[in-house]
């Protein structure tokens, strides 16, 4: 083979999909001019299982194993998604006691998801530290998810009008005990990268998002909030808990990867207030809802179609759920928020270093479990 | 106004809004330049004669949710690209699962499938037993095919 590559002004180059830093089976091709990136072209699909087909021909309770899966370090916030959009369609009403566990699993689940996040990204940028003392803290709430629910990651938890185990004392302490000193422990990680000066030089600056773009391409999450648009599910359309419970949704107007890392952290410790003030709020009474016991599930019936969106850990996670009035859905789609936001990654890297341009990659957060579905 | 809109509300208490595809853009337009400045997500669904798109807008300044729907008889919708940057993966999306020509659109092409896939999994009469097999050409492009060939 003759080789030209050099006497041509532009090189291709395919980055992934088994590339350390693309987060999963990520495929990047670049047109790169010297270090300078021309072009990128994400090529994905890599993942794909077509969850949204499975979901059709399985019965409405069945669809929950996949929905874990999709974001699979945040797969409670994934089933809250689908049971928001089922429950509604099927019109089943989860219990008091319910909503108040479902939130605090959801943002127990949110903490995992950043602090998984914030390692990956800190090895991203070569700093490989951060990463143990966030994997440290994300295995004690996988300990406790184990002590709930009995799996660590795809817990498969929830379920349509109820959860499948009951808080008790036990775990009660144990998630105060891990509130307790997790805020130090996030001010120790943030502080390894926030105060270390090449982190600084390598992300201020880099990757800056107008608002006005970041809407136009559907950028929603943190993402979005650090370009200063106070969009937040959470508060827009409260679901659950969230109108019951005293929290700030953290905006900062820097627009670029320093501003998304901060929003993230900030987010954590508005998520460790969420669980200190839901945790004592969680009223006696059932875990389900009788008319979705198990000897009832498989007949659940739903007519019409519904829109539920939640704020998952990565943006705004929608679910659009159609049913003709039999046992099984007709039609499930996902709105995923890391396909939106990785849709932005082209528009984000024109003319950067290669460099810049895996720091931007990995602070848009990707999971490909959800971008493939 | 030129065109005809069907209001109505979704199950969930959704404002929607229906339309004929034909004055979809005009509507689209309109829509967009009330506040509706985000396009959520475009959602298709096969009703075996039609296939039903549905639109979801939001409003970032009052965070207040629409749906527009529309439906199609031959496969064919305008394009919303030159109004939502957003669409553009939507419509390659739906183009891929569902099999809607999107007209206007920049670069219309499948985007989680590999090129040369047959048929749209989405619609209701895609035949599940036909297994198909990804493998890698020469190029190291992928290649779609009904026999396994080696690797499998």
């Amino acid at each position: 083979m003759e080789n030209k590559g050099l006497k041509e002004k532009y090189i291709e180059l395919n980055m992934g999909p088994q590339h350390p830093s693309t987060h999963g089976v990520l495929r990047l091709k670049l047109l790169l001019d010297g270090e300078t990136v021309k072009n990128v072209e994400p090529v994905i699909g890599y993942l794909h299982r077509n969850a949204e087909k499975i979901c059709e021909l399985d019965f409405y309770c069945d669809a929950l194993i996949y929905f874990d899966r999709m974001d699979y370090v945040g797969a409670m916030n994934m089933e809250v998604g689908y049971l928001e959009a089922a429950e509604k369609l099927l019109n089943i009403e989860p219990p008091e006691r319910v909503v108040w566990i479902r939130t605090v699993m959801a943002e127990l689940n949110r903490l995992a998801s950043h602090l998984v996040w914030a390692g990956a990204f800190g090895l991203d940028l070569g700093m490989l530290t951060p990463f143990f003392y966030v994997f440290e803290q994300r295995e004690k709430i996988l300990d406790l998810f184990t002590e709930i629910c009995g799996s660590r990651q795809e817990t498969n938890y929830m379920s349509i009008g109820g959860v499948y185990q009951d808080f008790n004392d036990k775990i009660i302490y144990k998630i105060k005990e891990f509130t307790k000193q997790f805020p130090k422990k996030l001010d120790e990680v943030y502080n390894l990268l926030a105060k270390n000066d090449i982190f600084i030089s390598r992300t201020k600056n880099v990757g800056i998002l107008e608002p006005e773009v970041a809407l136009d391409y559907g950028v929603t999450g943190p993402m979005l909030r650090a370009s200063g648009v106070p969009y937040d599910v959470r508060k827009a359309e409260p679901y659950l808990a969230y109108d019951r419970v005293n929290f700030d949704i953290p905006i900062s107007k820097g627009k670029d990867v320093l501003a998304r890392f901060v929003v993230r952290f900030e987010e954590m410790r508005q998520s460790v207030k969420i669980i200190n003030q839901a945790i004592d709020k969680i009223p006696d009474g059932p875990y389900f809802n009788p008319k979705a016991r198990k000897s009832l599930m498989l007949r659940l019936r739903g007519e019409g179609d519904v829109y539920a969106r939640t704020e998952s850990p990565k943006g705004e996670f929608g679910v659009y759920l159609v049913g003709d009035g039999s046992v099984k859905p007709y039609r499930v789609h996902v709105r995923s928020p890391s396909f939106k936001n990785l849709s932005i990654l082209p528009y984000l890297s024109k003319d950067v270093l290669i460099a810049d341009m895996v720091a931007i990659s990995g602070s848009i957060d990707l999971v490909f479990g959800e971008v493939d579905r | 106004m030129a065109y005809e809109v069907k209001e109505e509300n979704s199950k969930d208490g959704r404002k929607v809004l229906r339309i004929s595809k034909e004055s979809l853009l005009e509507l689209m337009g309109d829509i967009k330049g009330s506040g509706y400045d985000s396009l959520s997500l475009i959602s298709t669904v096969d009703f075996r004669d039609r296939i039903e798109v549905v639109y979801h807008l939001t409003n970032s300044r009052t965070e207040e949710m629409l749906a527009i729907k529309s439906e199609t008889r031959d496969s064919r919708m305008p394009s919303v690209t030159s109004l939502f940057e957003s669409a553009n993966w939507d419509e390659r999306e739906q183009y891929d699962m569902m099999g809607i020509i999107f007209e206007g659109h920049p670069d219309l092409k499948r985007i989680l499938l590999p090129e040369g896939w047959v048929g749209y999994p989405l619609r209701k009469d895609y035949d599940l037993s036909k297994v198909q097999y990804v493998n890698m050409d020469d190029e190291g492009n992928d290649r779609v095919s009904f026999d396994p060939g080696d690797g499998w």
